[in-house]
């Protein structure tokens, strides 16, 4: 398989858990510049192909072809309540060999959380860690993302604000994928893929509009 | 070299402040070791016990109240450091597996929490040790408290394991708890009067114990083989506990490809 200009390329995914299939030949490709969202109803795999994209889980056949570095949010935030935000941001610099942290306290500020910078994680609210959760995965300004619902817990300006970052990731080159609700961020995504009965399809603008609100997950 | 001195010191010391901010912990330290090791003073018989120290083979003939002590030292260490890294192993998991994720090197993960884990054994056993020579003197304290320390990493050991492969904190908690209680019980013997039979010498306390013993009470007493078991104990559960984090954090892709062009930052 040849990755051509596209910065992420999966073909004939399959994973299952026992005889559960839940990736049944997943195929899509992402071009470079690109917010793309993955939708589907619970269970549908959605967290599992992230998963999978990410190195985190094998595949039982299928290829993933990644060009860059990774940037991954998980679902559920993924931090340490006995540090600080900023000992966090400390210890992922060094996992991410970056000189400073400059583009996480850009983020810091983008997303409006720097006042907790030297509080506590186990304090937070849920909305902050989820802040902090999104920024440990974008602060090393990666390639290639992949966001699991990475609005949970925000609240409506927050989740406005976190588009706006998506979009200019976007403007600059960035390959986006969220796994997202369609009904109120369809319109906010180039390309919308809906994970269904292990397969993932290229939803259309048509079908995007006729669904009613949060019904798509 | 600089970059990895950064890595391991990165890792290291927020291992070590974690350690530092388990209040429960600290509460266990500074509260139940001195409220066991007092109870035991107080409560039990000064009665001379027989204890079979194998490095010699000799049986040694010793103050009750004194050796329980010893092995009581030894119970409230292992429950403690077992108990810490239990807790950081377990609550950790996710958040380790993913600082691998994002290119933290592994060994440098692992070994700095074993870097705070040793700084915490050599504290907790100093520690209980100067309780003990509260009650009582020691003939050589600082072999008791060496003995503690090994006691201690080989418990820490055994709670890494533990915290890498349970899925439930309270089953963690039970097994360590349960453990240590059966293995100080099992080497002493004034709650065993067959402590000085065949077998003993394969659970983790013994080796401890045995120190602990020849520490208290005798000048000349102990071999450097007994002093290794607890490490020894340690690195076979440590091997293990990070055998298994090397093959769930290992990265299923293949290496990715560089960008078309420089990232823009």
């Amino acid at each position: 398989m040849t990755l051509g200009p596209c910065a992420l390329r999966v073909l004939d995914l399959h994973k299952a858990y026992r005889s559960r299939r839940v990736l049944r030949g997943v195929s899509f490709a992402v071009e470079p510049g690109t917010l793309v969202g993955i939708v589907g109803e619970n269970g549908s795999g959605k967290s599992t192909l992230l998963r999978v994209l990410s190195g985190q889980l094998a595949a039982d056949s299928g290829e993933v072809e990644r060009r860059g570095t990774l940037g991954y949010c998980p679902q559920a935030t993924v931090l340490n309540d006995a540090l600080t935000v900023d000992q966090h941001l400390r210890w992922f610099r060094t996992a991410y060999r970056l000189d400073g942290t400059r583009r996480a306290d850009e983020l810091l500020d983008e997303l409006r959380f720097a006042e907790y910078r030297h509080t506590r994680v186990e304090v937070l609210s849920g909305g902050t860690r989820q802040k902090l959760n999104l920024t440990l995965a974008l602060m090393h300004d990666p390639d290639v993302l992949l966001l699991d619902e990475p609005y949970q817990g925000f609240d409506w300006e927050t989740y406005l604000r976190f588009w706006d970052v998506a979009a200019r990731l976007r403007d600059r080159g960035r390959c986006v994928l969220v796994v997202s609700h369609l009904a109120w961020d369809a319109g906010r995504l180039d390309v919308v893929h809906r994970l269904k009965d292990g397969v993932a399809a290229p939803w259309s603008a048509q079908e995007r509009t006729g669904v009613p609100q949060g019904a798509s997950r | 070299m600089r970059r990895a001195w950064e890595v391991f010191r990165t890792g290291a010391g927020f291992a070590l402040l974690e350690h530092a901010r388990n209040r429960l912990a600290i509460v266990l330290v500074v509260v139940y070791i001195p409220l066991w090791l007092t109870m035991e003073h107080w409560f039990v018989t000064p009665a001379p016990a027989r204890f079979l120290l194998r490095a010699t083979g000799r049986t040694v003939t010793v103050d009750g109240n004194h050796l329980t002590m010893v092995s009581g030292a030894v119970n409230t260490v292992t429950l403690i450091v077992g108990f810490m890294m239990f807790m950081t192993t377990f609550k950790a998991l996710a958040f380790d597996s993913r600082l691998a994720l994002a290119g933290y090197p592994r060994s440098c993960l692992l070994v700095g929490k074993v870097i705070a884990m040793t700084v915490a054994s050599a504290l907790v056993a100093g520690y209980a040790t100067l309780i003990v020579c509260w009650y009582w003197d020691p003939v050589r304290p600082v072999l008791l408290a060496l003995g503690l320390f090994t006691a201690a990493v080989s418990y820490g050991g055994i709670g890494i394991l533990l915290g890498a492969f349970l899925r439930s904190d309270l089953a963690g908690l039970f097994v360590i708890i349960m453990t240590s209680l059966l293995d100080t019980m099992l080497q002493n013997p004034m709650s065993n009067t067959e402590a000085d039979k065949q077998g003993l010498q394969f659970l983790p306390g013994y080796g401890p114990t045995q120190i602990g013993v020849a520490a208290g009470f005798t000048s000349t007493d102990a071999s450097l083989g007994h002093l290794l078991l607890g490490p020894a104990w340690f690195l076979l559960m440590w091997a293990l506990g990070t055998a298994a984090f090397f093959v769930r954090t290992r990265n299923h892709l293949r290496v990715p490809t560089p960008p078309p062009t420089a990232s823009p930052v």
